[in-house]
């Protein structure tokens, strides 16, 4: 029954992986052309503005991706460790009065403290309560941050020291999605890689073969939550402006959901192709048809759901790992066990109706 | 060849609502042993054994494994003390190769160390392939455990219970399922198994797959203790032969 697809071909993998190497080095050369306002030409600061974009939306579709899609747990409130990340580093700038740099790497200390907390109370759930439990903790934090006016200056909001350098936000944003990126592909190969995925396929199995679960849970949890603090931060800075509602908008978890199973859910490839093809369509989208865009959007997370659930990879590849959002978020072969596991008492049969 | 006693259940109890799956079980396996455990369906087998494995927490009595109470462990924690188990539903990772699957069933230490974030020691990798030879998977070592057939992933699953070395083994109806000439080599390897050393409890369903390989049987009914002796007196035993064959007395189960 293995099945062989294009993307299962070494050479074809191999090219790929040559041209993702060759269009990282052009687009590291493209703010050498940049125009200025009013001039002539294709690189201007607008496409370098919404590269940047696209490069936070890879980083964290791939940190969404390592719970999410390898780990099967289904978070719905990621971009809380954004808005955590993005606070963090506004109240310690202008607060705190530190540089950008040391606020941003204080912002990421508190996205992973709080990923720790609230990861050891959340983590414990599965499938969907797991999901909605931290679409919860995602409005209550935005909630908090109204209320913690003293530190956050609740609805009114934050201005950061404005500070316009598009190249500058240009080069971090794309060294750091190429960095994460190639940390998921190295985290796949490593042990603890493989005992995310075991616990995705099965917890209990893991668990009762002397994995401990919970921990691998928590920390990748944690690292999930540190490059998308991470993100938040860099976010911030180059807004110079925060508030609740712009920093906690429930379309980035969403967004960032979608881009991952455009490309295809528990795959190292999945998160940059989606977010690229999800990127600029959604960009398409909102130039030529602003009021239609959440249709658009809805329609191709439900087309994409029904008829392409492993996503872009998954469907090209028989090796990918890539898995349907329906299987992470039932859980049914697993719940099935676990009813299988508890033999329970009653009819004795003695033809072993099971076996 | 037993030896001193390496798993003792004392009064093991375990209620689901107003149910007693298991209803106060003394029981005993001694190391070296092949230790069967029988009984119709629903006589609390599988939540004995999940009680052992600490996957149900039992509502009474206590569970020692080498001497050291295991009744307050976590799942993990007792499959470090090197009690593995297999069950009665499959359980291996689908989308890991059968290498993958075998490596993560290694002995964990205590804490995921750094180590845990490099890629398995070839020592490792050696005993993989090793195992998977020994269960005739070697080669399927770098496929997907969810290309396997059913009987493959038994062996597989038996393979996972190897890895870690540990001191016991509870295997939970493995053969269900599986054709005959793969059952007679799961039953070869439970033999060559014993024969280094290791200790074995079993949840069979079938009799003459039971008194080929026990040295002793337990018989549950009803969550109860019912019997404990070698095949041939559980054999004999004519409320054995009552409660789990019926009335027509004696026909095989398989």
């Amino acid at each position: 029954m293995s099945r062989h697809l294009i993307l299962d071909n070494p050479g074809v993998r191999r090219a790929g992986l040559f041209l993702t190497a060759l269009a990282v080095v052009v687009l590291a050369i493209l703010p050498v052309f940049v125009v200025e306002r009013g001039q002539e030409g294709f690189v201007t600061n607008s496409l370098l503005f919404n590269f940047t974009q696209m490069f936070m939306m890879i980083a964290m579709a791939a940190s969404w991706n390592l719970t999410g899609g390898f780990t099967g747990y289904v978070d719905f409130g990621h971009a809380v460790w954004f808005g955590i990340g993005a606070y963090g580093t506004g109240v310690f700038m202008t607060k705190v009065g530190l540089s950008f740099p040391v606020a941003t790497a204080g912002g990421v200390v508190v996205s992973v403290v709080a990923a720790l907390l609230i990861g050891s109370a959340t983590l414990r759930l599965r499938g969907p309560y797991f999901s909605i439990a931290m679409l919860a903790t995602f409005v209550a934090t935005r909630e908090i941050i109204r209320i913690a006016k003293p530190l956050t200056d609740g609805g009114e909001g934050m201005t950061l020291p404005p500070y316009l350098n598009r190249p500058l936000f240009f080069y971090v944003t794309l060294i750091l999605a190429v960095l994460v990126v190639a940390m998921t592909w190295w985290l796949r190969r490593t042990q603890f890689g493989a005992t995310l995925i075991a616990i995705r396929e099965d917890e209990i199995g893991a668990d009762m073969r002397g994995i401990n679960t919970t921990l691998h849970k928590i920390t990748v949890f944690a690292i999930s939550a540190a490059i998308t603090g991470l993100v938040g931060g860099l976010w911030a800075y180059q807004n110079t402006f925060i508030d609740p509602d712009i920093v906690f908008i429930e379309r980035r978890t969403l967004d960032i959901i979608i881009a991952t199973i455009l490309g295809g859910l528990g795959t190292v490839a999945g998160p940059v192709i989606g977010s690229v093809v999800f990127y600029w369509l959604r960009d398409l989208v909102w130039s030529h048809f602003l009021h239609y865009h959440l249709i658009v959007t809805g329609g191709l997370l439900i087309a994409l759901v029904l008829w392409v659930p492993e996503g872009i990879v998954g469907s090209l590849s028989d090796r990918s790992g890539a898995t349907p959002l329906s299987r992470l978020l039932h859980r049914n072969r697993e719940e099935q066990s676990e009813d299988d596991l508890i033999e329970t008492a009653g009819g004795s049969d003695p033809d072993g109706t099971e076996s | 060849m037993s030896g001193s006693t390496i798993l003792e259940g004392r009064g093991v109890l375990k209620n689901f609502g107003g149910l007693c799956a298991v209803d106060q079980v003394d029981f005993r396996v001694d190391e070296g042993e092949i230790v069967g455990l029988i009984g119709p369906n629903g006589s609390g087998k599988t939540t004995l054994f999940n009680c052992i494995t600490g996957v149900e927490k039992v509502d009474g009595g206590e569970i020692l494994f080498k001497g050291e109470n295991i009744t307050e462990d976590k799942p993990y924690q007792i499959a470090r003390r090197g009690l593995a188990r297999t069950f009665q539903v499959i359980r291996v990772y689908r989308d890991l190769t059968v290498e993958e699957n075998l490596l993560l069933s290694r002995q964990w230490g205590e804490v995921p160390t750094l180590r845990s974030f490099t890629q398995a020691d070839p020592s490792l990798h050696d005993k993989a392939a090793e195992i998977a030879d020994f269960l005739l998977l070697g080669h399927h070592l770098h496929e997907k455990a969810g290309i396997l057939s059913g009987g493959q992933r038994r062996l597989l699953e038996l393979g996972m219970t190897l890895m870690p070395d540990p001191d016991l083994i509870l295997l939970d109806e493995a053969t269900s399922g599986i054709n005959p000439t793969l059952i007679q080599t799961i039953k070869d390897r439970i033999r060559e198994m014993n024969g280094r050393g290791l200790t074995l409890m079993l949840v069979e369903h079938d009799i003459r797959f039971i008194s080929d390989l026990c040295d002793r049987v337990i018989v549950l009914n009803y969550g109860k203790k019912m019997a404990d002796g070698t095949p041939d007196e559980i054999k004999s035993d004519e409320r054995v032969l009552e409660a789990y064959f019926g009335d027509d007395g004696g026909s095989d189960v398989d």
